[in-house]
């Protein structure tokens, strides 16, 4: 399937599954920020306020190296 | 779908010159990127600069008025929101990070930097409006910033040589110094940098989400036929504004985070032991 992808669309295809690649682990990881920041919150909910900041923190912490992986795909795209 | 692809490139490529024979999708994407907009004294003036012009003037006008709403507990409904939006990033932001000592110093920067950020990315969304913070040098600008309050700052609190040492954590082995100080300089490179893209890259994402689902519509009218094209286009309209409706929450929450973080590593810079 990866031949037939470069075949296809050369190096802009392998871009966008390298892109794709990268979003799968911040969805992971993201997801499972999500997860336990809920549950930490069902359980203590007067800590709510802290657990919610931080784990923004975290999931943007994430979301750069997420970022920072995409945008080397496009501009391998781009090229 | 690839043919989007050399689109993009092309219009990336030589974008502002050829204004003559633009495709629909061309003048969405001239959305994104920034352009030409005038000379002045020989240097080029870029559009997104007229928008940072503008944000600085906003800040200027919504923000005179809350000082003096804040001094005397005066003013009209829409004064108290913004002066309660400023108290909060005060309380909950800089003070609940940086500690009250710290943080009364660099409040006002901070409170800058993010109405700065969510005024530029605000504009990205009124029509004919673009987004400054979609330019890697805007953002690495800011970043900047902060790099060097971190550096300087940590060098002026702790002391020049003290900053330095105080970057490798207490308890290390010997063996191991080494290392870890060229990986806690190697961070300290690395924070700004990813300040950097995180911006940029979710101004330009967002709109890249936006230019798809507009250019479906086109890209259906245009390979199988006008009505296609007008069949398709109320549900992807909706889509697009659903996607308009989650910019505008990113682009509040991406100032809050550049300037919760630029405030965390700040902080840590300051006083490397908590």
């Amino acid at each position: 399937m990866l031949n037939l992808l470069i075949q296809e669309g050369g190096s802009m295809a392998m871009a966008a599954v390298g892109a794709g690649l990268a979003v799968i682990g911040a969805g992971i990881g993201i997801g499972k920020i999500g997860g336990d920041a809920n549950s930490a919150i069902a359980r203590q909910p007067e800590a709510s306020g802290d657990i919610r900041g931080s784990s923004l923190i975290f999931a943007a912490l994430i979301e750069g190296a997420t970022f920072f992986a995409i945008v080397v795909g496009l501009l391998f795209a781009l090229k | 779908m690839l043919s989007f692809v050399p689109a993009i490139a092309a219009v990336l490529q030589h974008a502002p010159e050829h204004a003559e024979d633009e495709s629909p999708f061309e003048v969405l994407f001239s959305h994104v990127v920034p352009q030409h907009s005038t000379e002045v004294f020989g240097l080029v003036w870029w559009n997104i600069q007229w928008f940072q012009l503008a944000a600085v003037g906003l800040i200027f006008l919504f923000f005179l008025p809350v000082r003096n709403a804040i001094r005397e507990g005066s003013g009209g409904r829409m004064l108290r929101v913004l002066a309660g939006w400023v108290a909060w990033i005060r309380d909950e932001m800089v003070y609940a990070n940086m500690g009250e000592k710290d943080g009364r110093r660099f409040a006002p920067y901070f409170l800058s930097i993010f109405f700065f950020i969510a005024f530029m990315n605000l504009f990205g969304l009124v029509p004919k409006g673009a987004t400054a913070t979609a330019s890697v040098y805007v953002t690495a600008a800011l970043a900047i910033l902060t790099f060097l309050i971190m550096v300087v700052g940590g060098m002026v609190v702790q002391g020049p040589g003290k900053f330095w040492v105080s970057l490798v954590p207490s308890g290390v082995p010997g063996w191991l110094l080494p290392l870890i100080f060229v990986l806690e300089v190697a961070g300290l490179l690395i924070k700004p940098f990813a300040l950097t893209i995180r911006l940029m890259a979710n101004m330009v994402g967002g709109h890249l989400v936006l230019l798809s689902f507009m250019g479906l519509m086109f890209y259906f009218g245009a390979e199988n036929g006008a009505a296609v094209g007008w069949a398709v286009a109320p549900l992807t309209t909706g889509m697009s504004v659903f996607i308009m409706i989650i910019e505008g929450f990113v682009a509040l929450l991406q100032a809050y985070i550049f300037t919760l973080l630029s405030i965390v590593f700040v902080g840590q810079c300051l006083h490397p032991d908590h």
